[in-house]
C-alpha cells in the first residue's frame, strides 16, 4: 500500500502579544493508505494544531505537505476547496460542531450541496446511506442536534465527513466528550468505516488507552514538538524517549493486580511562547544534562522504525 | 459505626411536567481512612449524591423524598442550615470538579485559602494567613505565590489549590467529584498521588466520584457501580475488579481499550441509558442488557447481598439461576 501522505518539517506559530507561539514545530511524518496515525499529547503541545494545519484549514508556517504525492502547501483557494472531497475532519466537540438550526438530514447533505455535484435526489439517497452507514436510525433525519445525545451527535459528525467519501480523516478527540460505553460503540464504528473504505486517519488524543487501540503508529508531542513515533506495539512495550516513559506509567490501569513501575513527572508543561533553543522536555527531565539546555534535540531513527528526539536516548535506555 | 452512612437516599428534581428520578433508594457506607469510589455514567445521579451530603442541592427544583445521610450518628438531611454551616468546609468538604471555575477569580488564593481558616478556627487574620502558606506549600506549590490570582494558575496548580481549601480544616471527610477530569495525566497522576498521602497522614475518610475505572483501581478500597440513580453493584475492590457480577459493571470493563492486552474489538454496551424522567419499569438496565429475559422487563430485581458485603441487583444473579 502506498503513502497517502507524507509531512516535512511542518511548523506552525501563532503571533501572540507575548511573542511568537511555538504550536509545531519541525515536524515530519508519513501515513500508508488505510493506517492510523495516532498523535498523542497533553493539552496545549499542538495537536490540534498539526491535524488542522495537514488538512491546511490553518496555513502552515513553514515546511512542506504532500498529499497523494503532491505538494499542497501553497495551492491556491479553489485547489484547495477541490481537496476537501479527500481530507476531511471529525471535530472533537459534537455540541458545538453542528449547526443547531439545521436538522440531521440537512446536516448530511450541507457538504454535499457544497459541491453542487449532485441533484436533489441523489444527495437525499446519500444522506440516508450515510445515515445507515453510521448507524443512525433513518426516523432521526428531521430531529435537530439538540434533540440527540452525545454519542448520536458524533455520528452525525462522522456522517458529514463522510458524506463526499473521503480517502483521509483527521479525527481530532472524536470521542473525548462521551461516556466510555458510548466511546466504544464509536470507536468500533471508525474501524469498521477503516476497513470498508480503506480509509486513512490522523488520530488525534489525548487518551492512551483510546490511541493504543486504534493506531498503527503513533506520534508523541510535547510542546509543539515530536518526541517520539514508531509503531503502536512498540511503544507501548518499548518506550525510549523519558516523557513517553513518563507518560505511559502515568495511566491509570484499570486492574488491582497490575503491578507497574512508576516514572513520575514533577512539574508542569514548559511555555510554548518564544521557547529557548533546548529540549523541550528539560525541566521536567531527570535525566537532563548540559547539551539538553543548549540545543533542541534533532530527531533520529534510533531503532528499525522507531524516531526519537533526545540527546542522551543511548545512554538511557543502553542501546 | 461508620463516619458516613447514607441510608436510602431517594432525590427528585420536580420539573413543571416531569419529575427525575435521579437517585433512587441509595445506600452507602464510608468508613475513616477508607476511600470509596462512585462510578457511572454522565447522568447517573454521582454528583447528585455528593451534592446532597453536602446539603447543596438546588432547592428546587431538587428535592430528598425520603433517606437519612448520618454523618457521626447525625442526621444531616434534619440539621439546621446553620450547623449544617459548622459542618460544611470543617468536617466534610468537597473539591469540584472544574477548578476554574471552583475559584473566585477575584481573590488571591491565599486569601481564599484563608478564608477556610477565618470561618471555621479560631484565626486570627494574620494567622490564618499563616496556616494558608502551610496549606500551599504541602499540595506542592510555592508560598510566594499566595499573591497571585487563580488565573496566573495552569489548570493543576488551580487543582491543588482547590485541594488545599478542601483540606484546610482537615475534614474527616473529603467528596472529590471528578478531581482529575480536567487535568492531563501526568498532572492527574500527581494530584491523586496527593490525595493519596494526604488521606494516610489524616486518616480522611473519602468518596471518589469518577467514571475512570484505572482511577478507582488506583485509589479505592471500596466500589460503587450506580446506573440511573440506583446502585447495581457495590462490594470491596477485589471483588468488583476480580469478580464483576452486574452485566452493567461487565459492560464498563468491556468497554475500555487495554493496555495490556491487545483487544481487535472493543465489546461496547449497546444503546443508552434511559431517560431519567421516564424510567422502564423492571430493572433500569434492561434495555440494553444481554442477558434480559421477560422477567427483567416486569420486575425490578432485589438488591441483594450474594457474599459478604458484596451487593448486586440482577435477576439472573442468586438463587438458583447463578450463571
Amino acid at each position: 500500500m502506498g503513502e497517502i501522505l507524507r509531512v516535512e518539517k511542518l511548523s506552525k506559530f501563532f503571533d501572540t502579544p507575548s511573542g511568537s507561539l511555538h504550536a509545531v514545530e519541525n515536524v515530519s511524518f508519513s501515513i500508508e493508505q488505510g493506517k492510523t496515525l495516532g498523535v498523542v499529547g497533553e493539552s496545549g503541545c499542538g495537536k490540534s494544531t498539526l491535524g488542522r494545519t495537514v488538512l491546511k484549514l490553518i496555513e502552515p508556517t513553514g515546511g512542506k505537505i504532500f498529499f497523494q504525492g503532491k505538494d499542497i502547501t501553497n495551492i491556491s483557494k479553489k485547489e484547495n476547496r477541490a481537496l476537501r472531497k479527500d481530507m476531511q475532519i471529525i471535530f472533537q466537540d459534537p455540541f458545538s460542531s453542528l449547526n443547531p438550526r439545521l436538522n440531521v438530514a440537512d446536516l448530511i447533505a450541507d457538504p454535499l450541496k457544497t459541491f453542487k455535484e449532485h441533484n436533489k435526489k441523489e444527495i437525499e439517497e446519500i444522506v440516508f446511506e450515510m445515515m445507515d452507514l453510521v448507524g443512525l436510525s433513518r426516523r432521526y433525519a428531521y430531529s435537530y442536534p439538540h434533540e440527540l445525545d452525545g454519542g448520536r451527535r458524533q455520528r452525525i459528525g462522522i456522517a458529514r465527513a463522510l458524506a463526499l467519501d473521503p480517502k483521509f480523516i483527521v479525527c481530532d478527540e472524536p470521542v473525548s466528550s462521551l461516556d466510555v460505553s458510548i466511546q466504544a460503540q464509536i470507536l468500533n464504528l471508525l474501524q469498521d468505516l477503516q476497513e470498508q473504505k480503506r480509509l486513512t486517519y490522523i488520530f488525534v488524543t489525548h487518551d492512551l488507552s483510546v490511541v493504543k487501540h486504534i493506531s498503527d503508529d503513533i506520534l508523541v508531542m510535547y510542546v509543539g514538538a515530536m518526541v517520539e513515533k514508531c509503531p503502536s506495539k512498540e511503544l507501548f512495550a518499548h518506550p525510549l524517549h523519558p516523557y513517553t516513559k513518563g507518560l505511559l506509567s502515568a495511566i491509570p490501569i484499570p486492574n488491582i493486580h497490575h503491578e507497574k513501575v512508576k516514572v513520575k513527572l514533577q512539574g508542569e508543561l514548559s511555555s510554548p511562547i518564544e521557547p529557548p533553543d533546548e529540549c523541550r522536555f528539560v525541566k521536567r527531565c531527570p535525566y537532563a544534562t548540559d547539551i539538553c539546555r543548549c540545543k533542541m534535540p534533532d530527531y533520529e531513527e534510533v531503532l528499525p522504525n522507531h524516531f526519537v528526539s533526545c540527546h542522551n536516548c543511548k545512554n538511557i535506555n543502553n542501546l | 459505626m461508620s463516619l458516613l452512612e447514607i441510608k436510602n437516599l431517594t432525590v427528585e428534581y420536580v420539573l413543571r411536567k416531569s419529575v427525575v428520578h435521579a437517585v433512587n433508594n441509595i445506600s452507602l457506607n464510608v468508613d475513616a481512612g477508607k476511600t470509596l469510589g462512585l462510578v457511572g455514567e454522565t447522568g447517573a445521579g454521582k454528583t447528585t449524591t455528593a451534592l446532597s451530603i453536602m446539603g447543596l442541592l438546588p432547592h428546587p427544583p431538587a428535592k430528598v423524598q425520603s433517606g437519612e445521610i448520618l454523618f457521626e450518628g447525625q442526621d444531616l438531611l434534619k440539621m439546621k442550615e446553620h450547623d449544617l454551616e459548622n459542618i460544611r468546609g470543617n468536617k466534610i468538604s468537597m473539591i469540584f470538579q472544574d477548578p476554574m471555575t471552583a475559584l473566585n477569580p477575584v481573590l488571591t488564593v491565599g486569601e481564599q485559602i484563608a478564608e477556610t481558616f477565618h470561618l471555621h478556627g479560631n484565626y486570627s487574620r494574620a494567622e490564618a494567613e499563616k496556616e494558608s502558606l502551610k496549606m500551599l506549600e504541602m499540595v506542592g506549590i510555592r508560598p510566594e505565590r499566595s499573591t497571585e490570582y487563580p488565573h496566573q494558575f495552569s489548570g493543576g496548580m488551580k487543582q491543588r489549590v482547590v485541594i488545599a481549601m478542601a483540606l484546610a480544616c482537615k475534614p474527616q471527610l473529603l467528596i472529590a467529584d471528578e478531581p482529575t477530569t480536567a487535568l492531563d495525566v501526568t498532572i492527574q497522576a500527581q494530584v491523586l498521588e496527593l490525595m493519596n498521602d494526604l488521606k494516610v497522614t489524616f486518616n480522611t475518610a473519602m468518596l471518589l466520584i469518577t467514571h475512570d475505572l484505572g482511577i478507582v483501581a488506583e485509589t479505592c478500597d471500596d466500589v460503587a457501580i450506580i446506573y440511573a440513580g440506583q446502585l447495581v453493584e457495590y462490594g470491596s475492590i477485589e471483588q468488583i475488579f476480580d469478580n464483576p457480577l452486574h452485566p452493567y459493571t461487565i459492560g464498563l470493563f468491556g468497554s475500555i481499550p487495554s493496555l495490556d492486552e491487545d483487544v481487535e474489538r472493543l465489546k461496547p454496551i449497546p444503546g443508552l441509558m434511559p431517560d431519567p424522567a421516564n424510567l422502564p419499569v423492571g430493572c433500569k438496565f434492561c434495555t440494553r442488557c444481554s442477558r434480559a429475559v421477560k422477567q427483567c422487563e416486569e420486575a425490578e430485581p432485589e438488591y441483594l447481598e450474594v457474599e459478604p458485603g458484596h451487593f448486586v441487583r440482577c435477576n439472573r444473579i442468586g438463587g438458583t439461576d447463578n450463571g
